[in-house]
């Protein structure tokens, strides 16, 4: 089993519903966002533009540099595949903050634990969808397992060739795009 | 114990249906509520926000009396009691001095329940209730009601082959319509965006045509030319149900491609492709976009030219086409319960703009009813559709004249921020004898009242959702708690200033979920309470029923669909769709358009706010903490403006200043402020007034009632001539 999901960029407007909602769901402190929604463009010259929105929050790769570069084992991998931190583990060393390539692990000043999105596993353990997903208005967001061939999520990122972010980097996201 | 309540958003007008998790008495939990039609479980981050907003340290709880100087800020907490009984002393001694009409109203966009308001206002006597209605739908309604006796307002997107969506970005401003509109797009049907800015819309669309600002009527007039000259109109329907065809083709003759590329800046080519396209697609529809009721002088007459297309392509009320819903059948609707029959002929002659401004009130309204009622059974409600005109409430408040208004009451809205031209409302506002404010916040508005009243807001209040009365569907909504403090609904506001006034007959019902019972009752569900409506059944949608004009019979003069409007001309206006100069620009001010080369947009709604609102929600604010001017680099670097750098933006009324977003999302000579500006954190005194004069884009518009549009006196907000500079230091 691999939880993972797929953002359809077609579909997202980059509303933030999912940043805030993500915030309230986990109490973030006001400044800290799990989930980032950046704009991408208008490319071009007026009127031939083109333009779309990507979030971005933990990539849960499984090939993890915070995994593997974290010296006090506090960041890890999960038997479903979602990449957690241990917060009484932590030592607010920053290591992680250098070594993820996505820039989504974020210092809780007020922990001294670094944290970042931890894919609702809570909620999904108990049959729920995670808050981003379930907020999305546009219907942009979808969970799974990665490993179960017949899954939505699955069936989805095939046909529509979903691809991860900088695949290049070898980190084997769990998480997918569809292009616009 | 968890108990939990279907309740409604009230942040926008989707109304997304929402569960709130309630623990012994306290809210703990509000999510999207999957059965919801609309939202379907989702929440747009306004909606994710709801606990913040009802939980905020800056709610207004209890009722404020102004102490010190108006606008010194320095308020009191008195109680209900004593607010409602000095505000009902002051009206019985100014109505007796200068008659009913010395009352007014300014309402906001939902929220309230605005029934309530004109049964009161009725009651009391006096005729000048208004919202922001010549700027927001009601230009479009009156005309398409005038021409087909309702409005098409109900576009089937899920089964249609092409829409247009004209001057509206529901990807920043609707997102469950959004949703909807790619489904369209998956299952096939073509979307064209009409929108100077490259809105978020625009970037998912099929084609994009990027008008000019303020030539949407041109454009509209050459898809008309177009689609005539080229024999792509319904023949039958034009035939059969049609009256004023021919009129109509010799009156779009001139208004070829060629002519609208002059004006739109969009190539004559373009211009005939798309409407080709939008004719060819069977069937098809267009959605009404707010920007089309903000053009001043022609408002109208561009939305006559979207009636005349809707109608010769056949579109009409067909599946996938563009439906007019009618009125619910059996709910009682806005219109029956607000007692117009009760306002004396005499009062509705006061009512401030009926001279001039025919088609949005008494004067035009009262045709207009006339006929729905014959073929509907009922009209529309007063309330929106037949309103004092907001510019000439103002002047009256400042000079007395055509006589005084003494008194006004705010609910909703905060007209130094709402209305174009801010610094004459302020003059007007500071002018009144008797200022009261219901709001949730302390506003820039609120600061200059006499007495600031405690508004309930969703989560403490039940939400009827129907459009005001106009739609032949109903979701209703229960409240998830009683309202927190000394908070009120408009109803209860309503009802006992009505009681202290003599009204008690008129009032039977104790809050607002009686009332929604009473109003519920003829549809027969036999449910005790309204309650046990919204947990078993909560909505009411009639069926669906297309071509209803064969039945019952088109609601106007003539009994057809009129291209050439009786009940215009009656009224006196131009009956055939026609153009008209923006009022702002360079073809109708050659001279001072020299001193002002650019064009400003000034509106557009963008997420997270919602109009003026939102903004002391921190998580909200994070996301947009600063008002933002879009402007196209190549005009960046000409004047060395770079991102984040504030800039004046001027025009011959006034300026403010917003910080430079450089985007080719506007054209090279186009910029487009953000509206809705104001900041609670700066200081309250007057003139300070938390910064509404600082950003506020109203403050750069006009509202003179001479470029206002000749029908419904909608003011221009979206093209007027400005320029721009780098603001300096000290600056
Ligand atoms: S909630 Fe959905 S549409 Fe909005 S930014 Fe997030 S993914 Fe995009
Ligand atoms: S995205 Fe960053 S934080 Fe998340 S698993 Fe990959 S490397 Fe670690
Ligand atoms: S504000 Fe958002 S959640 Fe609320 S009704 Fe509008 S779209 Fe729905």
């Amino acid at each position: 089993m691999r939880w993972g999901m797929l953002i359809d960029l077609k579909k997202c407007v980059g509303c933030h519903a999912c940043t805030v909602a993500c915030q309230n769901e986990n109490h973030l402190p006001l400044a800290m966002k799990y989930c980032k929604v950046y704009k991408v463009g208008p490319e071009g010259e007026y009127p031939n533009l083109t333009s779309y929105n990507i979030p971005i929050a933990c990539m849960h790769c499984q090939e993890a540099p915070c995994v593997e570069g974290c010296p006090s084992g506090a960041s890890h991998h999960r038997e479903d595949g979602t990449v957690s931190i241990n917060p009484k583990k932590c030592v607010g060393c920053r290591f992680c903050l250098l070594v993820c390539p996505y820039g989504v692990r974020h210092m809780n000043k007020e922990t001294g634990a670094v944290e970042k999105c931890t894919l609702c596993v809570e909620r999904l353990e108990t049959g729920e969808v995670t808050r981003c997903t379930e907020t999305c208005q546009l219907k942009a967001r979808h969970v799974g397992d990665l490993d179960d061939p017949d899954s939505e999520l699955v069936r989805i990122i095939h046909k529509e060739n979903a691809r991860p972010l900088y695949e290049h980097l070898g980190t084997k996201p769990s998480i997918y795009y569809i292009m616009p | 114990m968890s108990e939990y309540k279907k309740v409604a958003c009230h942040f926008c007008h989707m109304n997304c249906g929402m569960v709130a998790q309630v623990e012994d008495g306290v809210i703990t939990k509000v999510t999207g509520d999957p059965e919801h039609p609309f939202n379907q479980g989702a929440q747009c981050p306004r909606g994710a926000s709801a606990l913040d907003h009802l939980n905020h340290p800056n709610r207004i709880n209890f009722p404020l009396k102004r102490v010190g100087n108006r606008g010194a800020g320095q308020f009191e907490r008195v109680s209900w009691e004593e607010a409602l009984g000095d505000i009902t002393a002051k009206l019985v001694e100014l109505k007796d001095t200068y008659g009913a009409e010395t009352l007014s109203s300014l309402g906001g966009t939902n929220r309230t329940d605005d029934f309530a308001r004109r049964r009161f206002f009725n009651l009391f006597g006096s005729p000048n209730v208004a919202h922001t209605a010549p700027v927001c739908w009601i230009p479009n309604f009156l005309v398409e009601a005038a021409s087909y006796g309702w409005a098409a307002f109900d576009p089937e997107i899920m089964n249609t082959r092409c829409v247009v969506i004209w001057g509206h970005n529901p990807a920043t401003s609707y997102l469950p319509e959004m949703r909807g509109l790619l489904q369209a797009k998956e299952n096939g049907a073509k979307i064209i965006v009409i929108d100077p800015i490259f809105s978020e819309t625009a970037a998912k669309a099929d084609l994009w045509l990027p008008v000019r600002p303020g030539s949407d009527n041109a454009l509209a007039l050459a898809w008309l030319n177009v689609i005539i000259t080229e024999g792509l109109y319904d023949y039958e329907f034009v035939e059969e149900w049609t009256v004023g065809f021919e009129e109509l083709s010799e009156r779009v003759e001139s208004y070829t491609p060629e002519w609208a590329e002059e004006k739109t800046g969009v190539s004559a080519e373009l211009i005939a492709q798309a409407a080709r396209m939008y004719a060819a697609a069977k069937p098809a529809c267009i959605q009404w976009g707010v920007a089309t009721d903000q053009f001043g002088r022609g408002s109208s007459a561009g939305a006559q030219a979207r009636a005349a297309l809707r109608i010769i392509t056949g579109n009409l009320d067909v599946p996938g086409g563009d439906v007019m819903p009618g009125p619910h059948p059996e709910f009682i609707t806005d219109w029956e319960m607000e007692l117009n029959e009760l306002l004396p002929e005499s009062q509705r002659q006061k009512q401030l703009g009926a001279d001039k401004f025919k088609l949005n009130t008494w004067p035009g309204y009262q045709l207009l009813t006339d006929n729905m009622v014959r073929v509907w059974g009922k009209s529309i409600p007063a309330e929106w559709f037949c309103e004092a005109n907001a510019p000439m409430l103002f002047r009256a408040m400042i000079t007395s004249q055509p006589y005084p208004v003494k008194a006004c009451i705010v609910l909703a809205n905060n007209p130094l921020v709402s209305y174009a031209n801010s610094r004459l409302v302020y003059q007007a506002l500071k002018s009144l004898d008797l200022l009261v404010v219901m709001d949730y916040w302390m506003t820039p508005s609120a600061l200059l009242a006499d007495y600031v009243l405690p508004a309930a807001s969703w989560l403490e209040r039940p939400v009827m959702t129907t459009t005001y009365g106009v739609s032949d569907w109903l979701i209703a909504s229960e409240r998830a708690i009683e309202p927190m403090f000394e908070r009120k609904t408009d109803v209860d506001f309503w009802r006992e200033l009505g009681l202290r006034l003599g009204q008690a007959e008129y009032w039977p019902w104790e809050n607002d979920e009686e009332i929604f019972q009473y109003r519920l009752a003829p549809i027969g569900l036999e449910t005790d309470s309204y309650e046990e409506f919204v947990q078993c059944y909560r909505m009411a949608f009639a069926p669906r029923e297309y071509r209803k004009y064969q039945e019952r019979g088109v609601a106007t003069p003539s009994g057809k669909v009129e291209l050439k409007s009786s009940i215009l001309e009656q009224l006196g206006y131009d009956p055939l769709p026609h153009y008209v100069e923006p009022p702002f620009g360079s073809e109708a001010r050659p001279e001072q358009a020299k001193a002002y080369p650019l064009t400003l947009v000034a509106g557009g709604g963008f997420m997270p706010f919602f109009h003026s609102e939102h903004r002391e929600v921190t998580r909200i604010r994070l996301l947009r903490p600063y008002p933002r001017v879009a402007i196209n680099p190549e005009l960046a670097k000409k004047m060395s403006i770079h991102s984040n750098e504030w800039v004046w933006i001027e025009t011959p009324t006034g300026r403010v200043k917003q910080q430079a977003f450089v985007t080719s999302a506007v054209a090279p000579d186009v910029i487009q402020a953000e509206r809705g500006w104001w900041f609670p954190e700066k200081p309250t005194v007057d003139p300070e007034l938390m910064g509404v004069f600082e950003s506020n884009i109203n403050v750069c518009l006009d509202d003179d009632p001479d470029t206002c549009d000749e029908a419904c006196g909608s003011w221009c907000t979206r093209a007027v001539m400005c320029r721009i500079r780098k603001v300096g230091e000290g600056d």
